[in-house]
């Protein structure tokens, strides 16, 4: 390993200290987190799904929208199933909280109306944008292949939030503050599911 | 896990193959540690060097190593092909099987592991004996069902334990029907919750699109 951080491959967690996870806690806690925030992804656009049709409105082009990038984060979430398995790490114990938490939360922005449900993609899509991109950034050349997969789906989670961005999400009623407490929420989320 | 080298692990393993000679009378404590180093089959530098935290520590270390080759001789019988019920079967048969020569040792160990300080180590081991049957068994869930099949595999798994300790049967025939007997108690609950399951279906009139 060399010193000069620049040149030579880079490992994962690198500059550790005494105290801070090992390398291997540190993977098994980054696909962890990711797992439970695709459970939650796919549970929020599914409840979006079903408020939109209670809403009458199941086959509007908001709801296709909706149902592709269901569509790519159920990807998502199979991937890191396999990760679990593979990597023998445990996955969260509070997903049945997420999975209630994240389906209430997609049905009740979508019973807003369109904008609020869009208000919500952007603001958990920019949190989860930011917390891959955290981990990419500490995942060193010894963990490349989860390292390029975490990138990729951070590309697929940055292009829900333009597209929500494009469908108006800005025009929700309290735009800043729904999004405030959704980044908020999913934050906490974030820190819980690393840890439980 | 994989940090402690392996000439650490082999020098473990000699430790602990001279203790388990004479725990059964003198226990996992220095007094152990002072026969073993008797019989001349260790040095008492050795014993401190491979488990510095004593007792507890050769225990834990017992654990580990019991449910590595618990997994390797499962993966030598080719488990995969066996239905899920007697893979889980064949896991804890393996499991006492493999420690049967030492069960006098096991039953000192549970001894200091039921005082409440070392619960928290208790527990620890506990999992990882039913993570590493299930990891055996090829379980892939990593829903919350991860979590209630390793609950109900530790109940079934420390009750046969605990019986299999004062099983005097001819090839420990009784310990083998008690775990029979306590593996189909869980299928049966299994069946009720499908019929639940499927008993609720029938009154889901709205379809699912």
């Amino acid at each position: 390993m060399s010193t000069d951080s620049a040149a030579g491959p880079r490992s994962t967690n690198e500059g550790w200290q005494p105290g801070d996870p090992t390398p291997r806690e540190f993977v098994e806690q980054a696909i962890r987190v990711d797992h439970a925030g695709e459970v939650g992804a796919v549970r929020i656009y599914e409840g979006q799904l079903a408020a939109l049709r209670w809403r009458g409105k199941g086959n509007s082009p908001v709801a296709r929208r909706i149902e592709h990038m269901l569509a790519q984060e159920t990807a998502h979430k199979q991937v890191f199933d396999e990760l679990i398995a593979e990597r023998r790490v445990r996955p969260t114990a509070l997903s049945p909280i997420w999975s209630v938490a994240g389906f209430a939360l997609g049905a009740a922005t979508a019973l807003l109306g369109d904008a609020a449900a869009m208000a919500c993609t952007v603001a958990v899509e920019e949190t989860i944008d930011e917390h891959y991109a955290a981990q990419r950034d500490r995942l060193g050349d010894d963990e490349a292949v989860l390292r390029g997969t975490v990138e990729r789906f951070r590309q697929d989670e940055v292009a829900h939030r333009d597209e929500a961005l494009a469908s108006g999400a800005e025009k929700a009623p309290a735009y800043d503050l729904v999004t405030a407490a959704i980044r908020g929420g999913s934050r906490l989320a974030i820190w819980l599911s690393t840890r439980v | 896990m994989e940090d402690k080298s392996a000439a650490g692990d082999s020098l473990r393993d000699r430790v602990l193959d001279a203790m388990l000679f004479n725990v059964a009378f003198d226990g996992w404590g220095p007094a152990g540690v002072r026969a073993a180093v008797r019989d001349g089959a260790i040095t008492a530098e050795e014993a401190a060097l491979a488990f510095p935290g004593g007792a507890l520590e050769m225990i834990e270390y017992h654990s580990r190593r019991a449910d590595r080759r618990m997994v390797e001789e499962l993966e030598r019988r080719g488990i995969g092909s066996l239905k899920i019920r007697d893979r889980i079967t064949l896991a804890i048969r393996v499991r006492l099987e493999q420690n049967t020569a030492h069960r006098e040792a096991v039953r000192r160990a549970l001894s200091i592991l039921a005082l409440p300080t070392n619960a928290p180590l208790a527990a620890r081991l506990l999992y990882r004996t039913v993570d590493a049957i299930w990891y055996a068994a090829g379980d892939r869930s990593a829903d919350f069902s991860f979590y209630t099949k390793r609950a109900t595999l530790a109940g079934v798994y420390s009750s046969t334990v605990l019986y299999w300790l004062n099983d005097r049967s001819e090839g420990l025939s009784a310990t083998w029907a008690f775990l029979d007997r306590r593996i189909s108690d869980v299928m049966q609950f299994e069946k009720l919750k499908s019929r639940v399951r499927s008993f609720g279906e029938r009154w889901r009139t709205r379809p699912a699109r």
